[in-house]
């Protein structure tokens, strides 16, 4: 791995790799996608759909499904007591305080989601049993954590309870159940503690007697079960209205500060991430295209794809007599489809000779750790050289 | 097309559409199993009692969040629902009771564009085909030039002629919703419905979409009804606003006063809410409304707001505030408006936040960002 | 109304599912027996020819024990005036013949099977075609309207559906009796292009000249069976009249029956075309049952034969086992064309994958 990292670091994600294997072809959903997690910082993840943001946040903590797999890359986490175990076991997969996740066994690897990762994700609805009460499904998170922290290794321990002759004699004989009455007063407390009035009656109530609001906070509530480090938020306030949309960026800001946790925010609306995350990766076409910090990324874009969103967002406050689109449409991610170009260059207004190449990371100059994968991170547009579009025979059906 | 002879209304203004007490109350427990068993319908009013007019070769913006009655507003206008009470006229003829003849003007007078790309394209029909559905309802062109005037909408609304034979799962959303605009513009309306046409749609491709309605209202003369959720939205396409809470029009006017001099607190608390994208918006807290929305089945009495409004007091439970007037075309139904009401005697609500002489909270983020 | 689309992607599902094949594979071959029963048939289906009777299928030797009369010197040993005789068994041989046997009359099985699928295929075919008529009208009327309408019609069907179906058939069978029985003359046959290629190959000749085309048993069970088509287009129109593309044609001012016809109805299609295959095996086995009970003036017919085999039961399975086995066949190959219809014209799937 690279040294280069920021010494707040909590996780580095380096060259991160998802395919789709589907009848259509294989899709390259996440390609080599780089990006790191401080301690305490909101991280924003920003792309239009189908730009492979939400995969890139399943693949950071493995919970992608077949047809999906994780090709390639690294995934590391600070964590010394881990690094520590490993260290002789598989000295590969340990860099300091590091250990890269893709190399340690299936089994540690799931043991971290908890107490090390969550995720929220966009529809509370569906993310719900809607046959068990709100209360029960918290404190089973919570009661998975009690049992890991017990015994921390042993999935076993965890998932007892689960059996399936447990779970049919559980569903014959009613009055055992798989939760504690500390997890339960526990769940309530969270529920608490996420803003829901009334906790210990609420925590009685069935996911269909919830707001999306009240339901989405309840998602977060589950999700602090574990107390994790690191929260992955996948657009969770897309589903709701303006005025809940801003009660829950509230609540995951003020969670965010008094747990002190990091936490990587994934959305497609810019001024969700304007208003809540210190740093920004932007997404296109499966790759992150421009990263850095708020203030560089937002007031000098370098990246014509970061230029164009941030021109085709209507303002609130200022009506612009014209809005300026990117034109054409974002591209599906068939890899047979896919040019070995910058994959942008069919849209962008700036496309070089040059763009024929698919570009690297690059730092732009100007702040430290602002780059782009294009090339005029560190160069100039020189209109002698423009693309024209004969290049780009056909386009998607346009 | 256009509506020749007399109008219905002796005191027709020239507005192109007026809605008028409009009211739509759905039913429920209202099956023949719920009669023997004889429960008692429950109405749901999801548009209760809601007036505004729009007029020719504006855009009137109707915005309001999800469940407000925004949409239903908009299909019952047009008559695709049947309204529980109220009237709509339309060039001053009652969309409600008009003859055969006159109802066949109004539906190619009168179109709409509807939000999610994917449910409103016939998957059975070619993109041609759902084009020109309009022409071939009334009987207006003949085959072969169904087919050159399909060709034409399509390359005006920005796709290319060669599609017309495709079928609309082979393209985009943004292109889907194209084809629903060529759909709408095939009979010359003077009036479009555009319920949440770019909600649906990726940022990029939604400005792109959003330039192209501007330009067929240039274009083609069209007055628009732009109902919306997105207030940037709404405020970039908006000449005029309404904006809707629960059932009810709260707030009316210009855009520029509805955006930087909102009078109702509704109003204020939206716009206090929407995430700017800018580096000043950093940290900024944006929840100043609690709890939620509640049911249509059952909304509060006196104000529909005053279970949310950080400024409710006591007299907001008792009656229903009426239209103020604020200059301008300006309008908000809210008491404290009105410096003599009886309001500012009463006793604020229990959650009311904000007690005192209230300051408008919009106009700009400005003073509130961190 | 088929796009190349769908032939696409149906032919995708075919290559996808193996047991598609077989079941299309099932359905033609029965199918094509049908229609070309007069060439294929190896005798005469009606013809009793009491030598042969009961002789086992191909395959299957048959043992039983029989009283013979004791000879003697080639004659017969009478003894107290009575014929001398004793119990011997007897093996018979399964010819070529008769590859599946004959009954208990000495008829060709194989040869009413092929004829007993005309019946059976006719009955399924138009039976299901005029169940799906009736119950799609009822059922697209009563979605798209809703409200009143839709308590009407969907009531009624709900007491058709409180009957079991049999019981149901049998009363209507007695109320229609054979008024709309039919028969319709074999053109194979009529033409003498049937008897030629016959005499040409030496098969024996003299095909039945009609088939009975058996009307009430058609009527009876649309009647018993149009409620389920009723329900699924029920189902299908109440979704469909609130998609967008429906609530445009009316803006741009179609009218209703307009929308049904161009919009409702080719959307519903699908799940109507999926259930009329699952349904015409319903109706085969109805058929069949209602022949088994006599209520069918078809004397030729799977369940009819079924029927007759039941006396023979322990001497001579297979009479009734064959067109039981041919039930079983086609209906399972019905099915498996159903599912193949249920999975590969869904227009939702195609096209609006990813990731």
């Amino acid at each position: 791995m690279s040294h280069t990292g920021h010494r707040d670091d909590l996780l580095r994600v380096e060259d991160l790799t998802t395919r789709f294997y589907t009848e259509e072809g294989q899709v390259n959903a996440v390609e080599s996608v780089s990006f790191d997690v401080r301690d305490n910082e909101i991280l924003g993840i920003v792309g239009e759909s189908g730009s492979g943001k939400s995969v890139t946040a399943l693949s950071a903590i493995d919970l992608v499904d077949s047809p999906g797999e994780v090709t390639g890359g690294e995934v590391w986490l600070r964590d010394a007591e881990l690094a520590e175990e490993f260290r002789g076991e598989s000295p590969d997969a340990v860099d300091g305080d590091f250990v890269d996740l893709r190399q340690l066994p299936k089994g540690v690897r799931r043991s971290l989601r908890g107490p090390k990762f969550s995720m929220i994700f966009q529809d509370p609805m569906s993310s719900f049993n809607p046959s068990l009460t709100v209360g029960e499904q918290i404190a089973e998170a919570v009661e998975v954590q009690r049992r890991a922290s017990a015994n921390p290794r042993s999935t076993r321990s965890r998932t007892q309870g689960y059996g399936l002759g447990k779970l049919l004699f559980d569903s014959v004989v009613p009055g055992r159940e798989y939760t504690s009455d500390e997890s339960r007063e526990r769940a309530v407390e969270l529920l608490d503690q996420v803003g829901i009035p009334d906790p210990v009656e609420r925590a009685e109530e069935y996911p269909h007697q919830f707001s999306g609001g009240m339901l989405q906070r309840a998602m977060v509530a589950q999700a602090l079960a574990g107390e994790p480090d690191v929260l992955f938020a996948d657009e969770p306030t897309t589903a709701l209205d303006v005025t809940i949309q801003a009660q829950i960026l509230d609540l995951l800001r003020d969670i965010q500060q008094d747990r002190g946790m990091s936490v990587v925010l994934i959305t497609h609306d810019l001024g969700v991430i304007a208003r809540m995350c210190d740093r920004v990766g932007v997404m296109y076409a499966g790759e992150i295209v421009e990263r850095g910090s708020l203030e560089a990324v937002f007031d000098e874009p370098t990246h014509p794809y970061t230029q164009g969103l941030l021109g085709s967002i209507p303002d609130v406050d200022d009506p612009a007599p014209r809005l300026e689109p990117i034109e054409g449409n974002v591209p599906n991610l068939i890899d047979s489809e896919m040019p070995d170009r910058c994959y942008f260059a069919d849209r962008c207004p700036k496309a070089m000779e040059s763009c024929l190449e698919h570009p690297e990371e690059r730092a732009v100059e100007g702040e430290q750790g602002h780059t782009a994968r294009c090339v005029l991170a560190d160069g100039e547009y020189d209109p002698e050289r423009a693309l024209d579009e004969s290049h780009f025979e056909g386009g998607d059906g346009e | 097309m256009s509506f020749d002879g007399e109008t219905d209304d002796e005191e027709y203004d020239g507005s192109l559409v007026e809605v008028e007490d409009l009211e739509k109350y759905y039913y429920e427990n209202d099956t023949l199993f719920d009669r023997v068993l004889g429960r008692d319908p429950t109405a749901v009013r999801a548009v209760d009692g809601v007036s505004f007019e729009v007029q020719e070769g504006e855009t009137l913006g109707l915005v309001g969040e999800s469940g407000c009655g925004k949409s239903t507003t908009s299909e019952t206008l047009l008559g695709l629902r049947e309204a529980t009470g109220g009237s709509v006229r339309f060039k001053g003829h009652d969309v409600f009771r008009m003859t055969g003849s006159e109802r066949k003007v109004f539906r190619q007078d009168a179109q709409i564009v509807f939000q999610d790309p994917f449910s409103s394209l016939d998957p059975r029909m070619t993109v041609g085909e759902i084009v020109t559905e309009g022409l071939r309802i009334h009987s207006l062109a003949g085959g072969a030039e169904r087919t050159e005037r399909a060709k034409d909408l399509l390359e005006r609304v920005g796709l290319s002629a060669r599609h017309a034979d495709r079928y609309p799962h082979e393209f985009s959303g943004g292109q889907r919703q194209r084809i629903g605009i060529a759909r709408a513009l095939a009979l010359d309306p003077e009036f479009v419905v555009l319920d949440e046409p770019v909600s649906a749609l990726d940022v990029s491709v939604q400005a792109q979409v959003l330039n192209l309605l501007e330009d067929l209202q240039e274009e083609f003369g069209l007055t628009y009804l732009f109902v919306a959720h997105d207030l940037s939205v709404v405020r970039h396409i908006s000449d005029r606003v309404a904006v809707m809470y629960l059932g009810k029009i709260v707030e009316t006017g210009p855009v520029d006063q509805i955006f930087e001099n909102p009078q109702h607190p509704y109003t204020q608390a939206l716009l206090d809410s929407v995430p700017r994208a800018s580096v000043d918006e950093y940290g900024r807290r944006g929840g100043t409304l609690e709890g939620d929305v509640p049911s249509p089945r059952n909304p509060p009495p006196g104000c529909r707001f005053h279970t949310r409004c950080p400024h409710a007091r006591d007299a907001c439970t008792k009656e229903l505030p009426p239209d103020y007037d604020t200059g301008e075309r300006h309008e908000a139904a809210c008491f404290r408006v009105d410096e003599d009401h009886e309001y500012w005697e009463s006793e604020p609500l229990p959650h009311a936040t904000e007690t005192g002489e209230g300051t408008s909270v919009g106009g700009g983020i400005a003073d509130s960002s961190d | 109304m088929i796009s190349p689309r769908t032939l696409r992607s149906l032919k995708r599902g075919l290559n996808r599912n193996a047991l598609a094949k077989v079941g299309i594979a099932i359905v033609v071959v029965v199918l094509l027996a049908a229609i070309f029963a007069p060439f294929v048939a190896p005798d005469r289906p009606g013809t009793q020819n009491l030598n042969e009777s009961r002789q086992p299928p191909i395959g299957f030797e048959k043992a039983s024990t029989q009283e013979v009369p004791v000879q003697e010197n080639g004659s017969v040993v009478f003894e107290d005036g009575q014929i001398v005789t004793e119990n011997r068994t007897v093996y018979e041989n399964a010819t070529w013949d008769h590859p599946l046997g004959t009954d208990g009359t000495g008829r060709d099985i194989l040869s009413r099977l092929i004829y007993g699928a005309r019946v059976s295929l006719l009955v399924g075919f138009l039976g299901t075609g005029l169940a799906m008529f009736v119950g799609v009208t009822v059922g697209l009327v009563a979605g798209y309207y809703r409200g009143k309408v839709d308590d009407m019609l969907m009531r009624s069907a709900d007491v058709m559906l409180a009957f079991p179906s049999i019981v149901l058939a049998i009363a209507l069978i007695g109320v229609l009796d054979d008024a709309l029985e039919q028969s319709i003359p074999d053109p194979f046959v009529v033409t003498g292009v049937a008897p030629a290629f016959r005499s040409a190959l030496g098969l024996p000749t003299g095909m039945p000249e009609s088939t009975v085309l058996p009307g009430t048993i058609i009527v009876v069970v649309a009647l018993v069976n149009w409620v389920w088509f009723a329900r699924v287009a029920r189902g299908e129109a109440l979704s469909l009249r609130e998609e967008s593309y429906v609530k445009a044609a009316r803006a741009l001012g179609a009218n209703d029956a307009t929308i049904m016809f161009r919009h409702v109805l080719p959307n519903a299609i699908t799940p109507i075309l999926v259930l009329g295959t699952i349904q015409i095996a319903a109706i085969i086995l109805l058929e069949s049952s209602l022949s088994f009970l006599g209520f069918s003036s078809a004397n030729i017919s799977w369940g009819f034969d079924i029927a007759l085999g039941r006396k023979y039961q322990s001497t001579a399975w297979w009479i009734s086992a064959m067109p039981g086995l041919a039930i079983v066949i086609t209906v399972i190959g019905l099915n498996l064309v159903g599912d193949w219809l249920r999975d590969a014209l869904d227009p939702g799937i195609e096209g609006e994958g990813g990731v």
